[in-house]
């Protein structure tokens, strides 16, 4: 854990550009602080709330620190880049009467910063944005694909979480991403909104496969099977589709049985217990808020909404609140609801920007 | 209360703490946390910002078991600093306690 702690806070100190001197410095201090905090008695966890985060004691340092100076040919050629574009664009311009598109040629102006600032991973994360606007514009004017090619977007937070997730919870961390991009396909060409939005139970069906006891996975894999069977046999075969989601509360009891809220009862505080009781209610209502806009206004296409309510309240809850960790989930309500609601797609995309800037807002 | 004048503040608790003996950091945040309510991740980089400003100047010590020590020794500059910020302090405090009805030296 210590290892875990010291290797962050470097990463973290590299990436404010921290001088050498202050690296080795700050890194033997926290090493020493970490040690004499563990023979004091406390645990790695205490350990780690009382240094705080690597993020944070880098956050709080950053003021002690004598940045590293930046490589003269990188800054000349980011001071530089603004002039570039310009005159690339007034020869596009007037040679070429390509006014438009060439202002396309001042997002060089942006890419090279990043390109040449940030490191590899952030560089492209960073990238993803840009160089999303450039394909849908020509996807856009070139092939009049405006839709579908708006879903080029969602590369931004894909890309992210490629670069950044353990290959082991990749496949969890993207399955909401390729839930929306089916359940639009399935929407949108066929018309499958009900029961298309079943495809989003592949998250905690994914989520399901880190359990270490192979029964219990079994157990719940056969639950969620068994209620996604009833209730498509229920629906089609029956035609009662609210009948057919009762069958959901097979995995719900399946979860009781296990006692995966345990914590309802175990020895927890009361500040823990109230938290997670607000959590079970948070998804307790996303249900009943999800089948009612479902099945009382035919909502199945914007309604799946409401379950990004549960992991915004469960960073707020048990995260430190910050805008940067809640905004792809604004984000993609903002997108989908402009998009959907008001048909424009083409312009909701820009919610997605937001992501970004408020994390470059909020760690600036 | 806001941020700036609870910063002030501690670095005025954490002059006062080293101007009695040398610390360590560890040593200094545990004292601290025993008197005050505090956010300990924010000791370390007052410290260090203190050295930087000359209040403080450090040496290594080798101890028992395990790597050697930094320990925190106060400079004359600090000396100084501390005492200006303890009668900007204990004037303030003044105010206040005449402001509230009582007297400083009560509590």
């Amino acid at each position: 854990m210590k290892a875990k702690y010291l290797n962050e806070l470097k990463e973290v100190l590299i990436e404010y550009r921290a001088s050498n001197k202050d690296l080795n410095d700050i890194l033997s201090d926290y090493d020493q602080l970490y040690e004499d905090a563990l023979a004091s008695g406390k645990t790695d966890d205490e350990v780690w709330q009382m240094l705080g985060t690597p993020r944070e004691a880098a956050n709080e340092l950053i003021d002690t620190l004598q940045r590293r100076k930046e490589k003269n040919i990188k800054t000349k050629i980011i001071a530089v880049m603004p002039f570039i574009s310009l005159i690339v664009f007034f020869v596009l311009g007037f040679y070429q009467d390509l006014w438009h598109p060439g202002w396309l040629v001042f997002l060089a102006i942006p890419m090279s910063a990043i390109l040449l600032q940030a490191r590899l991973k952030d560089g492209i994360v960073a990238l993803m944005p840009f160089l999303s606007v450039i394909i849908f514009l020509i996807l856009g004017w070139g092939y009049d694909l405006w839709n579908p090619g708006w879903m080029v977007f969602l590369s931004i937070p894909v890309v992210a979480i490629l670069l950044h997730t353990n290959v082991k919870e990749l496949p969890v961390a993207i399955s909401p991403f390729v839930a929306v991009i089916a359940f639009m396909i399935l929407g949108f060409e066929y018309n499958l909104w009900n029961p298309g939005w079943l495809v989003f139970l592949i998250i905690p069906m994914l989520g399901i496969l880190h359990e270490k006891n192979l029964l219990k996975v079994f157990v719940y894999e056969l639950s969620f099977a068994l209620a996604i069977g009833f209730y498509l046999y229920m629906g089609y075969v029956e035609g009662s589709w609210g009948y057919g989601a009762i069958g959901f509360l097979l995995p719900v009891a399946m979860g009781l049985i296990f006692g995966d809220v345990k914590f309802m009862v175990g020895n927890f505080s009361e500040e823990e217990r109230k938290k997670a009781i607000t959590m079970v209610g948070i998804i307790v209502v996303a249900i009943g808020l999800f089948l009612a806009l479902g099945f009382g206004l035919g909502g199945w296409a914007w309604a799946w909404q409401v379950f990004l309510l549960i992991p915004v309240v469960a960073i707020i809850l048990f995260d430190k609140v910050r805008l940067t960790a809640l905004m792809p989930f604004l984000a993609v309500i903002i997108f989908f609801s402009v998009g959907y609601f008001f048909d424009m797609f083409h312009i909701s995309w820009l919610a997605f920007l937001l992501i970004p800037i408020t994390a470059i807002i909020e760690n600036a | 209360m806001n941020t700036q004048f609870k910063k002030g503040i501690l670095e005025m608790c954490i002059l006062a703490i080293i101007s009695k003996k040398d610390m360590y950091g560890f040593q200094v945040i545990d004292s601290l946390s025993k008197e005050i309510d505090v956010n300990e991740n924010t000791v370390y980089p007052i410290l260090r910002r203190l050295t930087g400003q000359g209040l403080f100047e450090t040496y290594v010590e080798q101890t028992n078991v395990g790597a050697p020590r930094k320990y925190y020794r106060m400079t004359e500059l600090g000396k100084k600093k501390l005492y200006d910020y303890e009668s900007e302090w204990r004037s303030f405090l003044g105010g206040v306690f005449r402001l509230l009805g009582g007297n400083i030296n009560e509590s």
